[in-house]
């Protein structure tokens, strides 16, 4: 199993190399391979007796961070469709691509994806789920911006990662919470323990978290906005990552999920409230569209929310109906993307208004067509797969479990109405897009090329997953117990014994699609006359305004912030950060009641130190206010002097000698230099920021001052000096022990001390040099 | 055995002194930076071998016995730091002399070059306060030497502002150290740990515990006192921004996670939270400046921050898991920011411009470098299976851990917005339109892309082959939990 899922990573390694020979043999063909090998090793777990089975493979296991397969009916469901879409996607890329195309960057982003995506819906273990998860949004990333040099194709990839990427940083979230409260990684065994989840204070915060993560990827409105501009991608992609396989990694998330949370009464609101708006709305939006492959993008995310909704309902009919649909949402859906690409590929265009009559010059696919969108549409047929999940979605929005909270009860009232609702639309559109596109008059003039039949080749993959339409539709049982039961059976967490019929008899289900059938008609019919109230609804409004805003404010409104501190005054740095440090530092005081006040350890005062004291503080005063360099510096020369006139009280001679000496070295070298600067000016500053920086000084000064007392009078230990004493000529054969302390107790500091003379030399010297030099280039 | 604990240290002391001598001769400098980075390396992955095997070395200088004399203190925690740097320092060697121009070079690069290694490992190795000082001094001074290294008006206006402020940082440092011994009398860690232990931090300690950390905060890049770092940052040449961005900020947080696991820990309550709420904050504010800007040194610049709100949180968070996501984030920054500032570099110079907007189409001329470009956002935004990845799973492991909520909510939402800031140059950058027009260079772009995937390599071994580093780590921030370890090792007797 490990080895399925690594396959297409290995895989994509080759595919550089085989891209190199794309003249002789088209890559696809390789990589076709690769997703048949995987289906076939997969379909031999096919069976009426089927058991899960798990298989662990250790990577990281110091942090519970394990390839743990786990391959139930719902894994087996995700696996078959992955890789059997993708045998079908893989060979219909042979003939959509040209050999022109960069074939092997398209092909390594197509297996990384197919492995990541095999590694999301097989992996027990949160960590590893998440690796993979992440890389389906990257993988799509990078397929949406295939073509980058389109400007919409940039957009689109960067739109879907970033909204894709935030749902998946919320699950992660979400993951490791409950990894950490119920201490394992695996999510079977999280079901056992679901009491300690659904029992924690931030349990609402992980469901949310969970489902922000489910949202986003199976674009439920309003996080859909990414979907449509991800038919940026070549079409094979659209069909298989944003319509089979990727955007059905939420509905996976939250199916696999259920036995945890469908104890919570929240999440049959939040979850069905989420999809039945998704289903509704998008349904509605797609009658606007004139992209081909628009019209399915919105046309899947109201799929996605119908799905969505009957997961929230977590009854026995709807999941059974659920899983049925995702199922046959593929099918039916994977074939029109093709079809939209055969179109796009055959008259170069995708724009419905400019298509029309196209049934004349490609039959085969307008055939294909017809049966896969009357099968969308949920045309009761008994040869269409759509009508029979369509009709257990009505059953299942009429059965619900009765509930205490009232704002459930009140969806459950309204659902089958909303059903309804979404069910018109998607009649329409799917009408809309069969009619619009081969039916009517042809505009051949409009067509960048002259329409005609597509390739055989071309046609072979539509035309399987027509048949699995057809062959689902006719024997729905054949693949009832072997197959789907299982699926539901995971989620649901008991037995499901369900029978897929045609006819019903005459029931509440069968009225409401002849409902849909009737009102879908006359609104198909009527489609201009109406068409004028997506002028008020959404108007103007849409949630891709409020996404560009917020991406174009992300920008302005962090430049204001960042240019509000960040304006290169030296200035105000200081001010910030002496400000920050004054106040924190002075809480921290306060809150510990650090000051100390203690004379115990003071010598005397003597009037001599008093008067050295006083002058300093006025000569350091004087400094700041002194009008010129020369001046500034002699008076701060009056506070070195000072100090080395108190060493000298402190008995300290050696050190007063060097103050001395550094005193007058600087004041020559100061005096030396300001012969070169031009003069002193009075800055010119706001009264206000004077004040402020007469505040911060002070209160800095006050600060240290503060602390130096309270240290000072803190002497709760013997220093460690005492030993310098005794051993500096004892053992450092030394007198003076301030040099036995230099040059041996603590030589390391000194070499290293001179070291940093030797560099600050080294470095003026390059800095003068190297610029002077630069001059007389120039 | 011991003595070995010095030789991170003195290698590259010798290696600056002896390359500050030859500088003139190229060729001869060149080839004995390269040689004596990788003796250096070598001998950084020996001690860290020796260390893993038979524990922490310790040094005492001039045979002056712990607390009096300076005492070397090589643990895992110190060692894995130095090799780290050391990982770094080869890459920056090799990149050298394909970036810098041949009078920087023969102006000292590479003297200041092993002198700022010599500082840095010097940092991590020291167990005396006063000497951290020391320390901090050499590498300060070598990073101002290089800073400023041959260049223009806009280098020299941010070097003074990174010089002064550090200046202030550095004057602050020994007010407190003079602080702390005035209370505990003693300079040596872990004789300071042992007695602010025996007092239980009373009084005034932990007013100048907060001192001390501000004075780390400074260098490390912390809300709010950063403002220094982002400019200065990307004015250099690429191989010193490399250096800095790598190595400056992280002694600055290596102190602050060795003084508040060692020394200061008894009033996490209050100063650990404090931490938290930095944390938090320069995660924030880091990250909208790494979104403010269209310069694409300066985004990269802008994304040290966030990092080191990252490190901080764990430090905050302050159990064995959150510190152990603090370690292997540290050395995981030290590779990628490395990684990240040359590819930067080398970006900026193909393109013969830093603003993102006059950039695009890089990727049809320069594959292998926006690959690795892409690649490297991935491993900074903490995507998985990479290295960054492990290090925040640990920090919200043990942020959820102990339920504080709003640090993870923020930690998420900033990788999010990190990953946005590298993607938008990736975007901008290398996808659109294939320019013709633009001269490419393929023999410089060969030159710089192999420094930069050895770093990258390095990156991605640490997130996929975790397993082989993470007990490790893990076993440093055992040992980082547990001080007395530290305490027991200097003070024997």
């Amino acid at each position: 199993m490990l080895f399925a899922v690594l396959l297409p990573f290995l895989a994509s390694i080759f595919i550089p190399f085989l891209a190199k020979w794309k003249d002789r043999i088209h890559t696809g063909i390789f990589v076709t391979l690769v997703p048949l090998v995987i289906f076939i090793y997969f379909i031999q777990f096919l069976g009426t007796g089927f058991q899960p089975e798990t298989r662990s493979y250790s990577w990281i296991p110091s942090l519970d961070m394990n390839m743990n397969f786990y391959l139930d009916g719902l894994s087996l469901l995700f696996v078959l469709l992955i890789s059997g879409i993708g045998t079908l996607v893989a060979f219909y890329s042979i003939y959509y691509l040209h050999k022109s195309e960069q074939l092997g960057n398209f092909y390594v982003y197509f297996l990384i994806f197919m492995g990541s995506m095999l590694g999301v819906v097989l992996s027990d273990n949160v960590f590893v789920l998440y690796s993979f998860w992440e890389f389906t949004s990257l993988s799509s990333f990078l397929l949406i911006g295939y073509w980058n040099h389109r400007r919409g194709s940039r957009y689109g990839a960067l739109k879907s990662m970033l909204i894709t990427v935030f749902g998946g940083l919320s699950m992660l979230g979400a993951l490791v919470f409950m990894s950490v409260i119920t201490n394992t990684a695996s999510i079977q065994q999280m079901i056992t323990e679901k009491s300690i989840i659904l029992n924690h204070e931030f349990f609402p915060l992980i469901m949310g978290l969970l489902l922000l993560g489910a949202f986003t990827k199976s674009a439920q409105f309003p996080f859909h906005i990414w979907l449509p501009d991800a038919m940026e991608a070549p079409t094979p992609v659209s069909a298989y990552l944003h319509s089979a396989t990727m955007v059905k990694a939420g509905i996976y998330l939250v199916a696999r999920n259920i036995p945890i949370f469908a104890d919570s009464e929240w999440f049959f609101v939040i979850v069905s409230g989420f999809g039945i708006i998704t289903l509704m709305w998008a349904s509605y939006m797609a009658v606007r569209q004139t992209d081909l492959k628009g019209i399915l993008a919105f046309s899947t995310i109201s799929q996605l929310g119908m799905i969505m909704a009957m997961l929230g309902f977590g009854t026995k009919v709807a999941i059974f109906a659920a899983v049925f649909h995702i199922l046959n949402h593929a099918t039916f859906k994977g074939s029109l993307f093709m079809v939209a690409g055969i179109v796009d590929h055959e008259t170069g265009s995708r724009d419905i208004r400019k298509l029309g009559g196209l049934m004349t010059f490609m039959p085969i696919t307008a055939t294909l067509a017809i049966l896969a969108t009357f099968s969308m549409a949920g045309f009761p047929l008994p040869f269409l797969n759509g009508f029979y999940s369509k009709e257990m979605f009505f059953d299942a929005t009429l059965d619900l479990e009765s509930t205490s909270n009232a704002l459930a009860g009140f969806m459950q009232q309204a659902l089958p109405y909303l059903a309804v609702f979404g069910s018109i639309f998607t009649f329409v559109y799917s009408m809309y897009f069969f009619f619009g596109t081969f039916r009517g008059k042809a505009q051949i003039s409009e067509l960048p090329k002259k329409p005609h039949e597509a390739p055989i080749g071309m046609l072979i993959s539509p035309a399987v997953l027509v048949a699995g339409v057809i062959i689902i539709g006719l024997f729905p049982e054949l693949i009832n117990k072997p197959f789907i039961s299982h699926a539901a059976a995971s989620i649901y967490g008991g037995e499901i014994d369900k029978h897929i019929y045609f006819w019903h008899g005459i029931n509440l289900p069968l009225i409401m699609s002849i409902a849909v059938l009737a009102f879908g008609t006359i609104l198909v019919l009527t489609r201009t006359k109406w068409e004028a109230i997506y002028r008020f609804i959404p108007g103007p409004l849409s949630m891709n305004k409020v996404y560009d805003g917020s991406v174009k404010r992300a920008e302005t409104y962090s430049e204001r912030i960042t240019k509000t501190y960040m304006n290169g005054s030296l200035g105000r740095y200081f001010r910030l950060i002496l400000g920050a440090i004054l106040i924190i530092t002075f809480g921290f005081m306060a809150a510990t009641t650090g000051f100390e006040f203690n004379m115990a350890y003071s010598a005397e005062i003597t009037l001599a130190e008093i008067l050295v004291a006083i002058m300093m503080a006025v000569a350091a005063v004087g400094t700041i206010l002194a009008k010129n360099r020369v001046a500034a510096i002699i008076i701060l020369g009056v506070v070195g002097y000072g100090l080395a006139i108190l060493f000298v009280i402190y008995r300290a001679p050696d050190l007063a000698l060097t103050q001395l000496i550094v005193e007058t070295v600087t004041v020559a070298l100061f005096l030396m230099v300001f012969n070169h600067l031009p003069q002193l000016k009075m800055r010119k500053q706001a009264w206000s920021t004077k004040a402020l920086n007469l505040i911060i000084s002070i209160g800095f000064g006050a600060l240290m001052t503060l602390v130096a007392i309270s240290a000072h009078s803190s002497k709760w230990f013997d220093s460690i000096s005492s030993y310098f004493v005794e051993n500096s000529y004892k053992l450092g054969g030394g007198d003076n022990i301030v040099n036995v302390i230099l040059v041996d107790m603590r030589g390391l500091d000194t070499l290293f001390e001179i070291a940093v003379l030797g560099i600050a030399a080294l470095g003026i010297y390059g800095m003068v040099k190297l610029r002077s030099n630069k001059e007389e280039d120039a | 055995m011991s003595n070995l604990a010095i030789l991170p240290i003195l290698i590259p002391l010798l290696a600056g002194m002896w390359l500050a001598f030859i500088a003139k001769k190229l060729p001869l400098a060149r080839g004995s930076a390269k040689l004596l980075s990788i003796l250096n390396l070598a001998v950084a992955i020996y001690i860290f071998f020796h260390v893993q095997q038979n524990g922490t070395l310790i040094l005492e200088m001039g045979a002056w016995k712990a607390p009096f004399g300076i005492i070397i203190v090589g643990d895992l925690l110190a060692v894995t730091l130095v090799l780290t740097t050391n990982l770094v320092a080869i890459a920056a060697a090799f990149f050298a002399p394909k970036s810098l121009s041949d009078k920087q070079e023969g102006f000292y690069f590479y003297a200041f070059f092993f002198w700022l290694i010599s500082g840095v490992s010097g940092a991590f190795l020291t167990g005396d306060l006063f000497n951290l000082f020391v320390f901090f001094e050499v590498l300060l001074m070598a990073s101002y030497a290089l800073i400023v290294l041959g260049g223009g008006k806009a280098q020299l206006r941010e070097s003074i502002k990174y010089l002064l402020l550090n200046l202030f940082s550095s004057m602050l440092f020994v007010t407190a150290i003079a602080f702390i011994y005035a209370v505990v009398g003693t300079v040596n860690m872990a004789q300071i740990a042992e007695r602010v232990q025996e007092v239980e931090q009373q009084g005034i300690l932990t007013t100048i515990a907060v001192l001390l950390f501000f004075v780390f905060a400074t260098k490390a890049a912390v809300f709010p006192l950063y403002y220094w770092l982002p400019n200065s940052y990307s004015v250099p040449n690429p191989v010193v921004s490399a250096l800095f961005g790598a190595l400056l900020t992280k002694v600055g947080i290596y102190s602050i996670l060795r003084v508040f696991t060692l020394i200061f820990t008894h009033e996490p309550g209050l100063t650990h939270n404090l931490f938290l709420w930095l944390a938090g904050l320069t995660m924030i504010f880091g990250v909208i400046g790494a979104l403010s800007t269209h310069n694409v040194k300066l985004i990269v610049a802008y994304n040290i921050i966030p990092a080191v709100g990252f490190m901080l949180m764990g430090i905050g968070i302050f159990t064995e898991t959150a510190i152990s996501g603090t370690v292997y984030y540290l050395v995981h920054d030290m590779i990628i920011k490395g990684a990240l500032f040359l590819l930067v570099g080398a970006l900026a110079h193909l393109a013969g411009t830093s603003d993102l907007r006059k950039m695009g189409g890089m990727i049809h001329h320069y594959p292998f470098l926006g690959w690795m470009f892409f690649l490297a956002s991935l491993v900074l935004a903490g995507i998985p299976p990479f290295s960054g990845f492990i290090g925040k799973l640990l920090l919200l492991q043990g942020g959820l851990a102990e339920e504080e909520v709003i640090i993870v909510i923020v930690t998420l939402v900033t990788s999010l917005l990190i990953l946005f800031s590298m993607i938008r140059i990736f975007i901008g950058a290398f996808w659109g339109e294939k320019n013709e027009e633009i001269t490419v260079n393929k023999r410089a772009a060969d030159g710089y892309v192999w420094p930069i995937a050895g770093l990258l390599a390095l990156s991605v071994t640490l997130g996929v082959g975790a397993e082989w580093f993470y007990p490790a780590i893990q076993s440093i921030a055992e040992y980082l939990m547990a001080p007395e370890l530290y305490i027991d090792s200097v003070l024997k007797e």
